[in-house]
């Protein structure tokens, strides 16, 4: 990949282009623009390839970064500014890219997540969803659901927290 | 703030959700490559990234793949329907064509093994008749070529009722293209011919002829070469020839 071969990008894309599709798809709701940002998340890694270790960096979780920041991008700028969540450029530095927990494949980790996901209350899970994918903050959550701002943050710190414990403990049944 | 302050607003930040002043904190921690807050982050990373694949399935247009290769200078073949309904064709075409010849090979098949079948019965029809010959009461045995050493030799054995038969050993296969021919010789008249037959590689041979025989009128049998179609009257020299007794057995 680092020659930037085509036929390693085409086999990049094969493996992970559906999840990116389906994340951006999810956030922007229109498929054209969906197709572009799919398009865009996968030539922002052509055009960066040759500083990838991918021994140290996972591309899986890094496309879906920077498929989340394409979206959201997206999304900031049909809102307008101020209403909407920041994007994470962090997220797309190749040193601070995340690698693999040893032994986990990311196909396991998503497992993992989706298994906690279903485990959280309704209203935590119902939180998440809304930063993950519709992109509001808290104050627009809870303008959304009539509940106090307060409540939003803290449904979403529990909610993170329950997350995080159970992609470390590797248990989420 | 301090890394600890920080832990659990890794999520948020990477999320986008976080506030501040923490936002500006992880973020200041972050450029300074503080080792704690980057392992945090990267945790953080792993769960966003997990959390996206969540989203409700959803597959790409093909075209997305080619679109992608193509603006990286790698056209992807397209062979689009004509193509698609050739190939289906030709499919089809090269099926058609595989079981018609496995068609025919089980035809083919079937007639041997019918043959093989239609052979089995001729020899047990055969045997059968044999056997009755030799067991009926009234056949009369006669014994050819004994005293002749690499001739052929055997034995007839007639019945009035059942018929003839021929055992015989040291004749050889007949040449290609011909036959052995089996003759009744009345003591008057001409010969009559009592059925076509091969021998074996080794040099053995039977052959039944079936139907009524009129034994007091018979002088012998013989046998000759004849050609593979048979003749109405002999054409060569006999190759056995087996004179009936006077009297009966």
């Amino acid at each position: 990949m680092k020659r930037r071969d085509g036929r390693a990008l085409a086999q990049l894309y094969d493996r992970h282009g559906r999840p990116v599709y389906a994340l951006i798809l999810r956030m922007v709701r229109n498929h054209e623009v969906a197709e572009d940002l799919v398009q865009e998340t996968f030539l922002r890694f052509w055009n960066r390839a040759q500083i990838f270790d991918e021994q140290k960096c996972a591309l899986g979780p890094w496309l879906l970064a920077v498929a989340r920041n394409r979206a959201l991008d997206y999304v900031r700028s049909q809102e307008g500014p101020g209403g909407g969540l920041a994007v994470c450029e962090e997220a797309e530095d190749p040193r601070l890219c995340a690698a693999l927990e040893a032994g986990v494949s990311f196909a396991e980790q998503a497992q993992r997540a989706k298994q906690a996901l279903a485990r959280l209350p309704e209203d935590q899970r119902q939180a998440i969803e809304l930063a993950c994918f519709d992109c509001l903050s808290p104050t627009a959550m809870a303008a959304k659901l009539g509940k106090p701002p307060g409540t939003l943050q803290t449904w979403l710190r529990s909610a993170l927290t329950e997350m995080r414990r159970a992609m470390e403990a590797g248990v989420a049944e | 703030m301090s890394c600890e302050e920080l832990r659990e607003q890794y999520e948020l930040y990477a999320l986008g959700l976080a506030e501040e002043p923490e936002r500006s904190e992880i973020r200041a921690h972050l450029d300074r490559r503080c080792a704690a807050c980057e392992r945090g982050f990267r945790q953080a990373l792993r769960l966003v990234a997990a959390l996206g694949t969540t989203a409700q399935a959803a597959a790409p247009p093909s075209r997305l793949r080619r679109r992608l290769l193509a603006s990286v200078g790698v056209p992807e073949r397209h062979y689009g329907w004509p193509v698609a309904w050739a190939a289906a064709a030709l499919l089809f075409l090269s099926a058609a064509v595989y079981f018609s010849g496995r068609e025919r090979q089980y035809a083919e098949e079937s007639l041997r093994l019918r043959g093989q079948l239609g052979d089995q019965a001729a020899e047990l029809r055969r045997s059968q008749e044999a056997r009755a010959i030799l067991s009926a009461p009234g056949t009369i045995e006669v014994a050819f070529g004994q005293d002749q050493p690499a001739q052929p030799a055997g034995r007839v054995f007639i019945n009035p009722t059942l018929g003839a038969m021929l055992i015989a050993s040291h004749l050889p296969p007949a040449p290609a293209g011909m036959t052995y021919e089996m003759w009744i010789i009345p003591k008057r008249g001409a010969p009559r011919p009592a059925g076509l037959f091969q021998s074996r590689s080794d040099g053995t041979a039977m052959h039944v002829e079936p139907g009524a025989a009129d034994v007091a009128a018979t002088e012998a049998i013989a046998v000759t070469l004849q050609d593979e179609a048979g003749a109405p009257q002999p054409a060569t020299e006999p190759s056995i020839v087996a004179p009936l007794p006077v009297a009966g057995r």
